[in-house]
């Protein structure tokens, strides 16, 4: 794939092309309260290309916080069932973290593995994804440490590092190229490879072995680490609304009247009590060391087992959202401790 | 701080308590600690970052907490509000927990910030607060400290909401909670928030849509402000937990000043004072009942 050129002018000219065609452009932007969203713009000087990581990933773009699946209206004919749409307009992601961008390519695997998803990738192939190269945020981002880093290009149809007044923009997929040549007028041709800038990003990240800490979880289930480190642990589900793959949804009927309503899916997760608990009362996830493990099995155990990846990119939402100061790093280091010290042939039981 | 260690020492080598539920340095600031080891009770500290409600780790409904045994909990002025809370409400008896007091001087909104303590950087129920030194402590420890910074956005921003025409109201508030994405922080942060099942997750009949939608968040956050009012103890926790940074202290906050102004109760920390929820007066303003 080739690489182009765009300058801060055009680029502004490319968003107000977007924008008089109709595509939706969704950037980093400030919300009302300062904070950064990625967030509908209209202008590129709404976009905030730099700055901290945005509230939410980009998750929410491709599976919404809720969403009708399909509706029902019983009358004298009978009952009709309204389907949603799975097609979508055209969309442009302007400014995507790599680790957002990441998360999405990941979260492809398990959403098109036994069932493909449409409402997912009806959205996935309306969206074209321009990634920022970052320079890091602050002492929460792990990036380097889930195999990637802050100049990865997966899951980025275009990938844009800053130069002089403008970007450079590597073209990464058959979408990325259909986008540059819809838009050629925009881009200028790339005199070279660019001087491989250091990335400002902590490269090195802490200190975690991902198959390390995967071999670990298979063999302790029931190590005692896991009561400890839930212990601060509130089960707020606070971390997995902001993760970037955390994807489990529950699925609910809601009733408007007595003869219509609608189906809907709704995000959910893993560490509140109510997600296992049975219709009996009985909860095979008891307490939250065994949700914690979940969430965490979950991501460098299970997912790499059958997608061959971790489910986690390092963005370190969940570390900076948490109100009882729990910390990913810290426990994959402390499990990739644990794993070389002694006591391990024992299997864990302390 | 020695005198907090020592006297978490103390309590946990004579058997007094099998933990003591303080703070601790962490990899972002301080956080909440979990000592039940007499030797490992200098990891305790106490400053200005400590803004965690540590009683919310009481609740029954925490069972990897409770088979621990008995804790000794750390709190400031605030906090022991909720430990009197869950006293009054019979989720604790008295004599089940041993209470640490720290005096305080106002905490940071944000415990993971390194920025001093500040007009600015103050969590906004430090200004003008009466429960510097919490009064249901078994044992009161620290120095006293100057009055808190600050002067109160909130009562400001609480005036402003009530200024407003009941649209503008509606205007703000249908776009703070359509931030909403229902991930309950605010209520498993929540100290008061200790139901066996709330009535947010019953389903047959489902009073409150688990959506996200306008018309779910609505239901949600109504329902909570109600059932907060006359209880909630204006921790700050909810709004702290929020991922979504919804000001939920506004809402709780204007419950408790018309509980005060109705029923001239504020949620204090006297285990004994009754509270409106929980009595029934034959001089209650009756007149809104039909």
């Amino acid at each position: 794939m080739n690489a182009k050129i765009i300058s801060e002018d055009r680029l502004g000219a490319l968003v107000a092309d977007l924008v008089a065609s109709g595509t939706r452009v969704t950037a980093p932007a400030r919300a009302a309260d300062g904070k950064v969203d990625y967030r509908p713009i209209t202008r590129i000087e709404e976009a905030v290309l730099e700055s901290e990581l945005p509230r939410r990933s980009l998750k929410e773009f491709f599976l919404p916080p809720t969403e009708p699946l399909f509706s029902w209206n019983r009358d004298a004919s009978g009952v009709r069932i309204d389907q949603v749409p799975t097609s979508f307009p055209p969309h442009v992601v302007l400014g995507a973290r790599p680790c957002d961008a990441a998360a999405v390519d990941i979260l492809d695997r398990v959403m098109g593995w036994d069932y493909r998803d449409e409402l997912w990738f009806g959205r996935r192939e309306a969206t074209t994804i321009a990634s920022v190269a970052c320079r890091g945020v602050d002492g929460s981002c792990f990036c380097s440490a889930t195999g990637r880093g802050p100049e990865s290009t997966r899951g980025s149809d275009l990938f844009m590092t800053p130069t002089d007044g403008g970007f450079r923009v590597e073209v990464l997929t058959p979408k990325g190229e259909a986008f540059v040549t819809a838009h050629a007028g925009r881009f200028g041709d790339d005199p070279g490879p660019a001087a491989a800038g250091a990335s400002q990003a902590d490269a090195e990240g802490p200190r975690i072995s991902l198959p390390t800490v995967q071999a670990w979880l298979e063999r302790n289930f029931d190590h005692p680490l896991w009561e400890e480190i839930a212990l601060r642990c509130h089960g707020c589900g606070a971390c997995a609304s902001v993760c970037p793959t955390c994807h489990c949804f529950d699925i609910v009927d809601e009733a408007e009247g007595v003869t219509a309503g609608t189906r809907r899916r709704n995000w959910d997760t893993c560490q509140v009590s109510r997600f296992t608990v049975h219709a009996s009362g009985h909860n095979p996830r008891p307490d939250q060391g065994a949700r914690f493990r979940q969430r965490l099995t979950h991501k460098f155990h299970i997912y790499p087992t059958r997608f061959g990846e971790v489910l986690c990119t390092g963005c370190g939402r969940c570390s900076r959202a948490c109100p009882g100061g729990m910390d990913l790093p810290e426990v994959l280091q402390a499990i990739t401790r644990l794993a070389a010290g002694p006591g391990q042939a024992t299997g864990g039981e302390a | 701080m020695r005198e907090l260690q020592e006297l978490a020492r103390k309590l946990l080598a004579d058997g007094t308590v099998k933990v003591v539920i303080g703070w601790e340095e962490g990899p972002h600031g301080v956080r909440p600690a979990f000592v039940v080891d007499p030797d490992r009770a200098d990891r305790l500290v106490f400053d200005e970052r400590c803004t965690h409600n540590l009683a919310s780790y009481l609740s029954p409904r925490r069972p990897h907490l409770t088979r621990l045994g008995k804790p000794a909990v750390v709190v400031k002025g605030c906090d022991a509000r909720a430990v009197a809370g869950l006293i009054r409400e019979s989720q604790l008896k008295r004599e089940e927990i041993v209470v640490i007091g720290v005096r305080c001087g106002g905490v940071l909104a944000d415990p993971s910030t390194a920025e001093p303590l500040s007009a600015e950087t103050v969590a906004d129920r430090c200004a003008g607060c009466q429960a510097r030194e919490p009064h249901l402590a078994d044992h009161l420890v620290g120095e006293a400290h100057p009055e808190p910074p600050g002067k109160g956005g909130r009562d400001a921003r609480i005036g402003e909401l009530e200024a407003m025409t009941a649209q503008e109201r509606w205007g703000f508030w249908q776009a703070e909670l359509a931030r909403c994405v229902r991930c309950n922080a605010c209520r498993e942060v929540c100290p008061m928030c200790f139901c066996e099942r709330c009535v947010a997750d019953k389903t047959q009949p489902q009073w409150i849509e688990s959506s996200p939608h306008a018309r779910g968040n609505l239901a949600w956050h109504v329902a909570r402000a109600l059932h907060q009012a006359g209880r909630c103890v204006d921790c700050g926790e909810c709004e702290r937990a929020c991922p979504a940074d919804i000001p939920l202290g506004l809402l709780n906050r204007k419950m408790a000043r018309v509980v005060e102004q109705r029923f001239g109760y504020r949620a204090g920390d006297d285990p004994a004072a009754p509270a409106p929820i929980g009595v029934f007066k034959l001089d209650d303003a009756q007149e809104f009942i039909l």
